[in-house]
């Protein structure tokens, strides 16, 4: 009942929606070719945050593995990013002999292009006065903006898949399979987990998203949709632990195996763009997007909240994504292929679909739909029929959680039968060291053996005793 | 009735869209001809947005792009990378019931087309209706209160399809297991349990002078060892042999004696 | 519609900078012409003379992508749900919860007949 109620009041204090379902930014005051400036500043946004982001990867990893990371190019290291992708550039663009050659060119491009489209939609800051229009700090909203994420990444897909195939060779059409399978069954997974937002927010576009988190971040209430999103994007950006199509191993470099030089560099640029777009979506649904956190909005009437403080919000929260993605890459080993087809078929499918369901019971009953009586509880006017339908589905999860647990206890149990308390340390005639808590059997005289055996027989208790009586016999 | 903006845009993309739709038809390989549909699917989409249906545009671009096009690219490579159309009639008189067929639809496209009504007036309404829709309740509500209101039926229908593709893909592609599928573990303990290969097959290639999988390890009395390359490359008749590594060694093995003996 | 446009813009861009880099390593890198680096890759013996199974894919996959489009469909049914759910009442609500039953139909019978298992 307490957990009721503590749920009841996180989803309570949400906001009342708007009207419609359209964007919130004011996008009137913004002619076109101010898009088209905001589009660049975006673009040479992700383009610095990715050299960044490789080197910040690589320095984070190297500390924690106990090792400086790259520190020779410029102050700590910073160009290196930029060094390698020019030592790219000037490297030997190779087209095996068996490949399908267009389409080999126009994979990686596919990969990268796509990869930058779903960043227009973010929004990076509140409004602002940009060459002396007030614009929000959006490249472009539409109604239906997080919708059009999920679509050019499905779109995205082709750059991997066209890339295994046109290579011509074995290894990068396996990885270019195995990896558009691992997308395409973890996008499902996440385009879930996303419904739990639209129930709350009631709209698909972005700055209208942001704006109704103003009083509380979406991670509250959707806390589970958070953690399937947090799972499903590593598994949609092809990174560690989920990294199957690269796994080296046993696919040498998966679908990118057969390429070099800048087309290369390509696939490289869109994995990690990919992960900036994701981690952007994450923070705009998630974590109130460009608001300034909690505390700081209660500063001076929200003095750091708006215009261009956004974007300083934003980034610090984009990066605590990335840095999550580093930190699982430095501690988590890679999953095998078959575990990881099953975790996302076979939990994350369905428990995100019955956490859609749960939310839109529970959303439906706030919302009035089954019925509008009121009691006061601790000095709060609560619906009754939130506090039941909260209550149900607070049950169901423990139940399911404790059945859950139970069977696992079960099966543990199955699989470690206690050992036998007594052990013969020359068994088969091979020295075999005892468990802890067992007993050697007392060895025995081996001239002796047979009188002895039969009085050691009678002696020892049960079952145990008369085996090992048997196997004394039989190496004896 | 349009905007120069959007009648621009339908100028460029069409052409475009209707290439790619013959490259369907007249490309030489499966997958080019994929292609083509997918950037046909893609064009209709941007069409279905420039015609003020923003979630419709997405969709198409979500479901026929990503999904159908992602069934349609692997049941292609199901046939492998440089299958052609192959020109023999397997069903007797397929040839002309097909075009019979063409021809039926082809009148029926054209008379319903053309006894369509293109009234100025009652076009600007229908476009007014959907601005209007679009700017009040939301286009994406609009289209959620025809599917959960009017059409609820056809909505509830829908599932019931989506049932017959599921049975359907599982008739078709799914494969029984006979035996129980045999896990690493129990690999593993098969192999302690009987005793054979408890450490595991030898490695490919632990030659000095080679570490390529086609070459044989080599026992302790310099014999290759059959266990250590795979059979797929045996039974391809891929091995390499060891003999001139082999004659490498010997050389290598009087050099030394030679340093000693000086 | 405007609004779009600045995507394409996006579009423009990201494109422009991936063709611009590939064609400008095509120039300034070098070309050194070597027959075994443009073969496929192998693990130190002659590649094949195709990639595995002749370029085929495993059927496997069908069954993969299906479901993906299942599931797909069904979640492109639940966004306009979940935007409009404020607007649309409890009919709505109960005919969702329908159709995921009956989809579910077709999930639980694929994972009973081991459709969901992979080796």
């Amino acid at each position: 009942m307490s957990l009721a109620l503590t749920a009841y009041g996180m989803v309570g204090g949400l906001p009342a929606l708007a009207p419609t379902e359209n964007p919130t930014a004011d996008f009137s005051d913004t002619p076109l070719w101010l898009a088209l400036v905001k589009a660049v500043g975006v673009f040479v946004y992700l383009l610095i945050s990715t050299l960044l982001v490789i080197w910040f990867e690589r320095r984070v990893i190297g500390r924690m593995q106990q090792r400086p990371g790259p520190n020779r190019n410029g102050p700590f290291g910073l160009l290196q990013t930029l060094a390698d992708g020019m030592k790219a550039m000037l490297k030997e663009d190779i087209t095996p002999a068996k490949a399908e050659k267009v389409i080999y060119t126009l994979a990686p491009m596919i990969t990268a292009t796509m990869a930058f489209v779903a960043f227009a939609i973010i929004p990076l800051g509140g409004t602002v006065w940009m060459f002396g229009h007030q614009t929000p700090l959006q490249v472009t909203d539409v109604p239906v903006a997080v919708l059009l994420v999920l679509a050019v990444a499905s779109v995205g897909v082709y750059g991997i898949i066209l890339a295994g195939w046109s290579s011509g060779s074995t290894y990068p059409l396996l990885g270019g399979l195995r990896s558009t399978a691992q997308v395409i069954s973890y996008e499902i997974a996440m385009g879930l987990s996303l419904v739990a937002i639209f129930l709350y927010s009631g709209s698909m576009s972005t700055s209208a998203i942001v704006s109704a988190q103003s009083s509380l971040w979406y991670i509250l209430p959707a806390f589970f949709s958070f953690a399937v999103y947090l799972i499903t994007m590593v598994g949609e950006t092809n990174r560690l632990p989920f990294d199957l199509a690269e796994g080296e191993g046993e696919l040498t470099g998966g679908f990118h195996t057969e390429y070099s030089s800048m087309r290369f560099a390509m696939f490289f640029l869109g994995e990690y763009v990919n992960m900036f777009t994701v981690s952007a979506l994450a923070t705009t649904l998630f974590l109130g997007g460009w608001q300034a956190p909690p505390f700081i909005s209660a500063i001076n009437d929200n003095m750091f909240g708006g215009g261009w403080w956004g974007l300083l919000w934003f980034t610090a929260k984009l990066w605590l994504f990335m840095f999550i993605f580093v930190w699982l890459r430095g501690s988590l080993p890679r999953v095998r292929y078959d575990q990881f087809m099953r975790f996302g078929w076979k939990f994350l499918i369905p428990i995100t679909l019955a956490w859609v369901v749960a939310v839109a019971f529970i959303r439906g009953a706030q919302l009035g739909f089954l019925g509008d009586s009121k009691l006061t509880f601790a000095g709060r006017e609560l619906s009754v029929a939130t506090v039941v339908i909260v209550s149900i589905v607070a049950v169901i999860a423990l139940a399911a959680a404790w059945i859950w647990d139970d069977r696992r206890a079960q099966r543990a149990a199955a699989e470690d039968e206690a050992p036998p308390e007594e052990i013969d340390p020359f068994e088969d005639g091979y020295p075999v060291p005892p468990l802890p808590g067992q007993r050697l059997v007392e060895p025995r005289p081996r001239l002796a053996a047979e009188p002895v055996l039969s009085t050691a027989s009678s002696s020892s208790a049960g079952g145990s005793g008369a085996s090992t009586t048997l196997k004394e016999e039989t190496h004896g | 009735m349009t905007s120069s903006a959007e009648a621009a845009g339908f100028w460029i993309l069409a052409p475009i869209a209707v290439i790619a739709a013959l490259g369907l038809l007249f490309a030489r390989k499966a997958v080019h001809a994929a292609l083509g549909v997918a950037l046909v699917m893609v064009i209709l989409g941007i069409f279905y947005i420039m015609q003020n249906a923003d979630f419709l545009g997405v969709v198409q671009v979500f479901v026929y792009t990503g999904a159908v096009m992602m069934l349609f690219l692997f049941v292609l490579m199901l046939v492998g990378v440089d299958s052609s159309d192959s020109v023999v009639e397997t069903i007797k008189g397929q040839r002309w019931a097909s075009l019979l067929l063409v021809v039926g639809l082809a009148g029926l496209l054209f008379f319903t087309i053309g006894a369509t009504v293109v009234d100025e007036k009652t076009v600007q309404a229908g476009i007014d209706k959907v601005v209007a829709t679009n700017a009040d309740p939301g286009n994406i509500t609009g289209v959620a209160e025809l599917i959960f209101g009017q059409y609820v039926w056809i909505f509830e229908v829908t599932s019931a399809l989506l049932i017959t593709a599921a049975l359907g893909a599982m008739v078709l592609a799914h494969r029984e297991r006979l035996t129980p599928r045999i896990t690493q573990a129990e690999w593993a303990a098969k192999r302690v349990r009987d005793n054979r290969d408890v450490a595991g097959l030898p490695a490919p290639g632990v030659y000095a002078r080679h570490n390529a999988v086609d070459t044989p390890a080599l026992l302790p009395d310099g014999t290759p060892s059959s266990k250590s390359v795979s059979r797929v490359l045996v039974a391809r008749d891929q091995v390499a042999t060891t003999d001139s590594l082999r004659d490498v060694e010997r050389h290598m093995e009087r050099e030394i004696e030679e340093g000693g003996a000086k | 519609m405007n609004s779009y446009v600045p995507i394409l813009f996006m579009l423009g861009l990201g494109f422009a900078f991936a063709a611009l880099s590939v064609f400008t390593s095509l120039v300034v890198g070098p070309k050194r012409y070597n027959r075994a680096k443009l073969e496929a890759y192998e693990c130190g013996i002659q590649p094949t003379p195709q990639a595995a199974g002749g370029g085929r894919v495993p059927i496997k996959y069908y069954l993969t992508a299906m479901l993906f489009i299942i599931f797909d469909i069904e979640s492109v049914f639940l966004y306009p749900f979940a935007v409009a759910f404020n607007k649309l009442g409890l009919f709505a609500l109960v005919e969702m919860v329908l159709f995921i039953l009956t989809v579910f139909i077709a999930y639980a019978y694929v994972w009973r007949r081991g459709g969901l298992e992979w080796d």
